[in-house]
């Protein structure tokens, strides 16, 4: 008989997999981990293992985090026209990101209301209507349902029930977000102080245009979606994880700023409230962010095309801002790529990085973003994703639990509550982990419309 | 070492120009016939040994074997223009002499402790164009680092540098027309890396190269 609960709502629903004993060999089951008690798994100064190891955690963060909280579900720039059609993954969910006919930007489901069926598979399309390849259901492409073959065997009582399950959708200047929390905090509360920091990032494109280019790189590791997470802010590791970038490329021992004492710069990080993180590297860097960028392929003519003609002071925008924002849990602004987290599983990830271009920019930008970012892809993620991998082994040890948070204590919030930190503080961890805390804990409900 | 080599294109024109040469190689090379099987065969054991050494870790003299205009360019998925989409890397003569400083580099932790690879070069095609000599063939490398296993599999375009042509290895005489010492190893001008699985997602694909 199968169990009519929710995997929310059975009380061992943090371990779903046990195994009975065998009836011939009554081996004692193993003692299940208690139910999680995150007061207890992240604390102030540390956090336990298990919230990186235990997969039943893993099932409850997607409902509890990527369910219940804005995500990041793409660029309006990549479905420009009505008919146009993105498909994304939100927490496992498939899902697609259209602009319906009326031009208006939708999240839907990307699961027939007959039999479950994912509809759509490929990466991007164009279509007047979504059609189900099993049984050749048809959609508008806000999800309603627009007709189903040979209509006059079903009762269809209910043809809103047959729609496709919607998500919320709000916009903020073209980043589009989505949620299933039925009742969600207005996407500007909830991007709260981290807000500034997102104008800053699209304002330093001329006119304001920023666009999400269509060939994402993916990279995978084998490790929690959150190693990523802690990563984005980390501004110790690149001085030990990223030594070989810091030297790539010099002939003799060049002082860059990664290399130097990060903790005795002017660089900052911030804990910006709802899990959102900033790094600020600008102050560090007077000299602007072009000036750090190394001689990636056919950098000389595009720079140097863009001096003679006067637009040498346009550099900059071919290099990221040196404002890392991060706005939980899947959007990292790096570089001048999107870097979006997909959870696979508790102990695999998969990275997109989407190339963002500046339309109102001389054409060379573009050209150069190509190659700068494509730079620390190759030279420097490699090095994260290797740590990834390592300390995810180092927390399959059952004896040793904790991970120490403490670096930067105590946190002293401002008036908007806003933990700044020298760069090298964990403040921003603490941050997210305490949000994180809070959504585990107390958890929303999440509901298709 | 060889030094650092800055890239060869003089002007934004000729950079657009390069790149659009490495997008249509890509077609050029799925328009062909069936290729030569003399001029195949005889291209074969020079796409063997660039493996051999990228296995073996002989990255330097590796290097040796590319022109100052070089360019590899593993693109995420075909058709694709260097351009206009992102590439897994589209790297430059000199950013392949920093990539085998790289590998050279104990700190460099993606490749510490370096993948052990196999490469399978097979179903080799080559063509003659234009004075240069341009071969596909598949490819799968196998690879193993940290105690795991795993292949990539895909194919490759290369471009060999102009002048080069089987008909100095046949030559009677032991010279080449231009008077080179039969068996003159080719250098390569464009190596095209094409693994499907760059556009679903793979785990640290540091050693391609």
């Amino acid at each position: 008989m199968p169990d009519p609960r929710t995997a929310e709502e059975r009380p061992d629903s943090a371990n779903p997999v046990r195994t009975d004993p065998h009836p011939d060999f009554g081996h004692p089951v193993q003692a299940d981990p208690p139910p999680p008690d995150f007061k207890h798994l992240v604390q102030t100064d540390r956090v336990h293992r298990r919230i990186y190891t235990d997969p039943g955690i893993f099932e409850l963060e997607m409902t509890r985090v990527f369910g219940a909280s804005w995500c990041y579900l793409g660029h309006e720039s990549e479905v420009p026209n009505p008919g146009d059609y993105r498909t994304v993954t939100i927490g496992r969910r498939p899902v697609l990101m259209t602009r319906a006919a009326d031009g208006e930007v939708h999240a839907l489901l990307n699961r027939c209301a007959h039999r479950g069926t994912v509809i759509a598979t490929e990466e991007r399309g164009c279509a007047k209507r979504l059609t189900c390849p099993y049984h050749g259901w048809t959609y508008t492409l806000d999800g309603r349902l627009a007709a189903i073959p040979f209509p006059a065997g079903h009762p269809m009582t209910d043809r809103e029930a047959l729609s496709l399950g919607r998500m919320e959708v709000a916009r903020y200047r073209g980043f589009v977000f989505a949620t299933l929390n039925p009742s969600p905090e207005p996407l500007e509360e909830w991007l709260g102080p981290a807000r500034t920091a997102l104008d800053v990032i699209i304002d330093r494109h001329p006119g304001g245009e920023l666009a999400v280019a269509p060939s994402p790189q993916k990279l995978e590791f084998a490790g929690n979606w959150k190693l990523s997470w802690d990563n984005a802010s980390d501004g110790l590791h690149a001085t030990f994880a990223h030594h070989s970038y810091n030297t790539l490329g010099q002939s003799a021992a060049v002082e860059t700023v990664l290399a130097r004492d990060p903790g005795a710069t002017p660089m900052v990080s911030l804990a910006v409230g709802n899990g959102h993180m900033v790094v600020d590297q600008r102050p560090g860097i007077p000299q602007g962010p072009w000036a750090t960028m190394r001689n990636v392929p056919f950098r000389e003519p595009l720079e140097s095309a863009l001096v003679s003609s006067g637009a040498g002071d346009q550099l900059d925008l071919a290099t990221g801002s040196m404002l890392n924002l991060s706005l939980f849990p899947n959007l990292i602004f790096v570089g001048n790529q999107l870097l979006v987290i997909e959870p696979l599983a508790t102990d695999r990830t998969r990275l997109w990085l989407w190339l963002t271009s500046a339309p109102g920019a001389p054409a060379e930008i573009d050209l150069l973003r190509l190659r700068v970012d494509e730079d620390f892809v190759n030279f420097g993620t490699p090095d994260d994703l290797d740590m990834f991998e390592r300390v995810q082994r180092g927390l399959s040890i059952p004896e040793m639990e904790w991970i120490d948070v403490s670096r930067g204590l105590p946190d002293e919030p401002g008036d908007d509550g806003v933990v700044t930190g020298a760069i090298t503080s964990e403040a921003p961890q603490r941050g997210y982990l305490a949000h994180y805390a809070k959504l585990m804990s107390a958890p929303e409900a999440t509901r298709a419309r | 070492m060889t030094g650092p080599v800055a890239s060869t294109a003089a002007t934004p024109d000729a950079v657009r120009s390069r790149y659009d040469e490495l997008a249509e190689l890509v077609a050029w090379v799925e328009g062909r016939p069936a290729a030569d099987p003399a001029l195949a065969a005889a291209v074969a054991p020079h796409l063997v040994r660039e493996a051999r050494l990228l296995d073996s870790g002989r990255f330097e003299e590796w290097l040796e074997g590319w022109t100052d205009d070089a360019v590899v360019w593993a693109p995420l998925s075909v058709p694709a223009h260097p351009g206009r989409d992102q590439a897994l890397f589209l790297d430059d003569r000199r950013r392949l002499a920093e990539r085998v400083s790289w590998r050279r580099d104990p700190a460099a932790w993606g490749q510490q402790p370096p993948s052990l690879t196999v490469r399978a070069v097979t179903g080799v095609e080559a063509w003659a164009d234009a004075g240069r000599v341009v071969a596909r063939s598949s490819l799968v490398v196998h690879e193993q680092r940290h105690g795991l296993g795993r292949q990539l599999a895909g194919y490759q375009i290369h471009e060999l540098a102009g002048g080069w042509g089987p008909a100095r290895g046949r030559d009677a005489s032991g010279e080449g027309p231009a008077g080179e010492p039969v068996g003159d190893p080719p250098r390569f001008r464009t190596k095209i890396i094409v693994m499907p699985a760059l556009s679903l997602g793979v785990r640290n694909p540091s050693f391609l190269m």
